[in-house]
């Protein structure tokens, strides 16, 4: 149960940020994954559906490539609670390494409605690797 | 040394605050980037100074925008 719940999260992100990056319109992706009224808190930050789809701007020009590393997660239906790391390279070389902790809530088609998330940064004194990743299907 | 602060339109989370940390501690001369992310508040210390063209270039870099 906790591994096919770590390994939604993974995939969920993995291809939900694959997307983002090549996808012509991030808008249609977005609306893909998240419903219309979803709304994400990280660290006391709030954004919605048009703050998301500006944030995904500099994300597109910056991220090179990913990996996101679930370390827990625990899904009861439409709820699920996740530890995770994005070990990121971004386009000048810088390497971080952010630790999220997550609850979030799906709608019952499967998209992300709520997302409440703390994160910290536990990049090493020794850069990760980061492998880029593949485009995945959309996980329903 | 000399010390200015802007203020950035956009950022949300802890990779916004890399992805302008990143853009801004390349430019020359540039010794620290300290970014506060509740206000948007960055801090961009130097030892030449950095003319506002040339911080807003880099912001927009970055993917983001300075405040009027």
């Amino acid at each position: 149960m906790t591994r096919i719940a770590e390994k939604f999260v993974e995939e969920f992100y993995n291809s939900f940020t694959s997307e983002v990056l090549t996808a012509a319109d991030p808008a249609e992706v977005v609306d893909r994954y998240y419903a219309a009224e979803a709304v994400q808190i990280a660290d006391g930050i709030e954004i919605d559906r048009d703050k998301l789809i500006a944030h995904l701007r500099p994300v597109r020009k910056n991220l090179v490539s990913w990996r996101y590393e679930v370390h827990e997660a625990v899904r009861e239906q439409e709820q699920l609670a996740a530890r995770f790391t994005i070990h990121a390279q971004l386009r000048k070389g810088r390497m971080l390494s952010t630790e999220v902790h997550l609850f979030a809530e799906f709608a019952p088609d499967g998209r992300l409605r709520r997302a409440t998330q703390l994160t910290r940064d536990v990049t090493p004194q020794t850069p990760q690797d980061v492998t880029p990743q593949t485009t995945e299907a959309a996980p329903q | 040394m000399t010390s200015r602060e802007l203020r950035v339109l956009g950022m949300t989370c802890a990779h916004c605050v890399n992805f302008v940390t990143e853009e801004l501690e390349h430019l020359p001369g540039a010794t620290a980037v300290t970014v506060d992310l509740p206000t948007g508040t960055v801090t961009i210390t130097s030892d030449q100074d950095l003319g506002l063209p040339q911080l807003q270039a880099a912001i927009e870099e970055a993917g983001y925008d300075l405040a009027d």
